[in-house]
């Protein structure tokens, strides 16, 4: 079996695939490290301008939210269940100015994060479908799907090499998103960033964005959290691109299919976000990662939780589906 | 008595409500080339593909070394080498590379096995080129090292010289021939060329319209055939066969004469011919007749 | 090549596999509470609902220095002042999140932050002070640069508030708010700057008057003539006194006079 495996990795690394994705990774990267660079200097240039002549100070304006929080943690008003995120802000707060970092600038474990958060819906998903699309429809149009399944090997083991090596090569693709993201971010931004505090852990509570569970973790645990819901959405991608490959045996069917799959989903999202059928869709629970800011918009009935079963079921569905189909299939070609 | 190699019975395919395979039977003993000679379309490969388990016979039954295809999936296989409508090779993975990957595969398929394979299909020089810069012949040659690797005991191929040109047509069976001459293994081999099979082929099965209407030893199918004979006058030659041995013979535009007759009584009208006066330059079995009789066999049911 | 990476290959992503399951289970968890029930803990929507309706029972103040209480005696402020006017019993709570110097859009800012989305969803009265830091900022030189930068501030002014009070409104439906104007502290000025002034709490007003349970608490009459007492020792922000007179104002318009 693990030879089947190998198998599979290498030619996935011998299609050059990984080296079109990390191409289009290092221009995308690139491309949004400099677009950040450049708002936040027009930005600063901007509060530069309001502020009269002198520099942007954000150290004394966040001395003075700070002065003010703490006031406020010593005041009878505070009702207990606030008092735990004022001191979350507090710690935050004094972790910049102790370390003389403007929690605006941008840094490299921030744009990791910001690029997973943005890409997770699409961009994410459409270099999964690159990796994967061709993964058995690519061995259908080239015929050489006939020498697998005339060897000693039965069909649902060569399927399940397949599926092994594709989930190896997922992870490592999100691996390197993950490294491409940072370092490239690094040589545009100069900081890392992976220590600051993050809030995290707001829940929803009757439809409404809790706070009092919130916790602070630092940069990087929190990247790693991101990144693991980010390689959870990547391989329920992966499965359902499978899937394709197997039903439609030729490559650009697949990519359209899928393609036409996400986008259309969003647009359904977009549309007809009222028929309560559209948050079952997969489409629709990709974007994971904003249940771990405090920033999102909450959905009646979705939650990280539903998210996960939902697209879990898709997968497995996709998968058992996958599996049905290779083990009948005659193979005509 | 042995196990033959490959016991087809009843097997019948329907594609799209079409039954594209009838009800064919055969079987294929050790050592032996058999040919699955019919024109294109006949189910030749149809009927290929099922006995390597590619697809699902809608009926009847297969068995590889006495191991049923469809019960017992990986025993069968492991006997059984293949090219159906191949050669099929990864394009962007050299030769060796493409065995090796092959050669995972099997448990059984040694470093050395692979090059004995190389060998045997004469690739060691381009061996580590990539695949997507060589010619047919050599994607061919590699097609047949692949199914050669694991050392099977049935090699099926499926029109293996279609796409190659005439050197390469001659080196490839050649190579096919050797092999079973030398190792032994049992060969089912598919053509659309009755040239093909008269070379290669023991016995050959002629199918047509997904029926098996043939199903005999080559020298056999011969033997019922005609007699040429190359003659400096050949309408005296056809007045003594008629008037001596009542043969209907007829003289074709290459001035040859034809007649359907036993080989046992061949020496005494060739003594006749020859007392008579004429000229004998050539006597032959009729090469052609396989042909003839393959055209006679098929064309009557692709008029339906 | 491939041979000698593969075992790396193999190490590499089954140990991020790992880590990966590990971070998804620890998302999971932190995003449901962690340790903490979600059962145990007090339920906003409830709060409202099980407590006697009949006057405010949570007060949550907002805004500047003057929601803040700077000038009045420590502890107090327009929101304990209130409080004490109509529950002499002391069982109201006020939560105060003023910030001093603020401007409308750092209210604005406050108000859509998460962590203070428990305080606004689990109050009964809001009490906004804000827009004086807005208008004391005004920068210009002349006449004609005084109303073009004031147009501008007050649009600014505009947007925020009604941010402000949207988002009040999607987290909780049911709250009373109320909008404290603005008075002049400056009674010297040229009349120009008081019709500014004027200008300014109207906008304050229709903004009000677009939301049915938003109240507008007029303050600019009732100190214009006690300036001296109204005000606090720095001339800007109210007294002690000054506090009492806005409280009563605002208990006078939500509650009349029984
Ligand atoms: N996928 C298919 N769907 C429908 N008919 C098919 C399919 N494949 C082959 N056929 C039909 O089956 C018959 C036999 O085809 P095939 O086995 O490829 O012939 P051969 O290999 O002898 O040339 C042909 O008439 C062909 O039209
Ligand atoms: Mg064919």
């Amino acid at each position: 079996m693990l030879n089947l495996i190998r198998n599979e990795v290498t030619k996935l690394l011998l299609k050059k695939k990984l080296i079109l994705i990390i191409g289009l990774l290092i221009i995308f990267i690139t491309l949004l490290s400099y677009g950040q660079q450049y708002t936040y200097e027009k930005n600063i240039d901007r509060f530069e301008n309001l502020s009269g002549a002198g520099t942007y100070d954000w150290k004394s304006l966040a001395s003075q939210r700070l002065n003010d929080l703490e006031k406020r943690l010593d005041s009878p008003y505070i009702p207990a269940d606030g008092i735990a995120s004022i001191e979350i802000e507090i710690k935050q707060l004094r972790y910049f100015i102790d370390n003389d970092i403007n929690p605006i600038t941008p840094s490299a474990a921030k744009f990791s994060v910001d690029f997973v958060e943005q890409g997770i819906s699409l961009l994410i998903p459409l270099i999964i479908v690159i990796l994967a699309a061709d993964l058995v429809s690519g061995e259908f149009s080239t015929g050489t799907i006939k020498v697998l399944l005339t060897r000693a090997v039965p069909r649902w083991k060569i399927l399940l090499s397949k599926l092994i090596a594709l989930l190896l090569m997922t992870t490592l693709v999100v691996l390197i998103m993950g490294l491409l993201a940072t370092l490239i971010s690094y040589l545009f931004f100069g900081q890392w960033g992976f220590d600051e505090p993050v809030a995290t852990g707001f829940r929803l509570i009757d439809g409404q964005l809790n706070a009092d569970a919130v916790i602070l973790v630092s940069r990087f645990e929190y990247t790693i959290l991101i990144y693991s819901l980010t390689w959870y959405v990547a391989i329920v991608i992966a499965a359902l691109t499978l899937l394709i490959s197997i039903i439609v045996d030729n490559t650009v069917s697949a990519i359209g299919v899928l393609m036409a799959a996400l986008i259309g989903g969003q647009f359904l999202q977009f549309f007809l976000s009222d028929w309560p059928i559209v948050k079952f869709f997969f489409v629709t629970n990709l974007d994971l990662t904003r249940y771990l800011t405090g920033s999102y918009q909450p959905i009646p009935g979705m939650s990280l939780n539903f998210s996960i079963i939902t697209l879990g079921i898709w997968g497995l569905l996709a998968l058992l589906l996958g599996f049905q189909i290779f083990s009948r299939k005659d193979v005509l070609v | 008595m042995e196990t033959p190699v490959l016991k087809v019975t009843n097997l019948s395919k329907t594609i799209k409500k079409k039954e594209i395979i009838k009800d064919i039977s055969f079987q294929l003993n050790k050592g032996e080339v058999l040919g699955f000679l019919g024109p294109n379309g006949a189910g030749k490969s149809t009927t290929l593909r099922m006995l390597v388990g590619l697809s699902r016979p809608s009926a009847g039954t297969i068995s590889i070394c006495g191991h049923g295809i469809g019960d017992d999936f990986v025993q069968a296989m492991s006997h059984v080498g293949c090219i159906i409508e191949g050669p099929d090779l990864y394009e962007y993975l050299s030769g060796y590379k493409n065995l090796e990957l092959l050669g995972a595969m099997s448990p059984q398929v040694t470093r050395a096995a692979i090059d004995e394979a190389i060998a045997l299909v004469g690739m060691e020089k381009r061996i580590h080129d990539k695949v997507s810069i060589y010619s047919m012949g050599m994607k061919q040659r590699i097609g047949l090292a692949q199914a050669l690797i694991h050392q099977p005991d049935l090699l099926i191929l499926d029109e293996p010289t279609n796409g190659l040109d005439p050197q390469g047509i001659h080196e490839f069976r050649e190579i096919v021939k050797s092999l079973a001459k030398d190792t032994g293994i049992s060969v089912l081999i598919s053509s659309h060329l009755i040239s093909e099979v008269q070379l290669m082929c023991d016995r050959v099965c002629i199918i047509n319209q997904g029926i098996i209407v043939r199903d005999g030893a080559v020298t056999e199918m011969l033997s019922t055939g005609e007699i040429v004979w190359v003659l400096n006058n050949p309408y005296h030659g056809q007045k003594i066969l008629s008037e001596q041995f009542q043969l209907d013979a007829r003289i074709t535009a290459q001035n040859e004469l034809i007649a359907a007759t036993d080989l046992e009584i061949l020496p005494i009208i060739n003594a006749a011919l020859i007392s008579s006066g004429l000229e004998l330059k050539t006597v032959t079995t009729k090469n052609t007749t396989l042909e003839e009789l393959f055209l006679s066999l098929t064309n009557q049911k692709t008029i339906q | 090549m491939i041979k000698k990476i593969w075992p790396l290959i193999l190490i590499v992503s089954v140990a991020l596999i790992l880590v990966f399951v590990t971070g998804l289970i620890i998302a999971i968890a932190i995003t449901n509470g962690g340790d903490k029930n979600p059962e145990t803990l007090p339920n906003p929507a409830e709060t409202i609902e099980t407590e006697p309706v009949s006057a405010a029972n949570s007060i949550l103040v907002l805004g500047d220095s003057i929601g803040f209480g700077v000038g009045d005696e420590p502890d107090k402020g327009i929101g304990k002042r209130y409080a004490a006017l109509i529950d002499p019993d002391n069982t109201i709570t006020v939560a105060n999140l003023s910030v001093s110097g603020a401007i409308s859009a750092d209210l604005a800012a406050l108000v859509a932050a998460p962590e203070n989305a428990a305080f606004i969803s689990a109050a009964d009265l809001v009490i906004i002070s804000i827009g004086g830091n807005d208008l004391s900022r005004l920068q210009y030189q002349d006449a004609l640069s005084l109303d073009v930068t004031f147009q501008e501030t007050l649009n600014r002014y505009q947007e925020s508030l009604e941010a402000t009070i949207s988002r009040i409104r999607a987290l909780n439906p049911e709250a009373q708010i109320a909008l404290i104007g603005l008075y002049n502290p400056y009674p010297d000025q040229d009349p120009q700057k008081s019709q500014k002034l004027f200008e300014w709490n109207y906008q304050t007003q229709l903004i009000a008057a677009a939301d049915n349970k938003t109240a507008y608490i007029p303050t600019d009459e009732a100190f214009k003539y006690h300036l001296q007492t109204y005000l606090a020792t720095d001339q800007f922000h109210p007294s002690s006194i000054g506090y009492q007179v806005i409280a009563e104002t605002l208990d006078r318009i939500l509650n009349g006079i029984d």
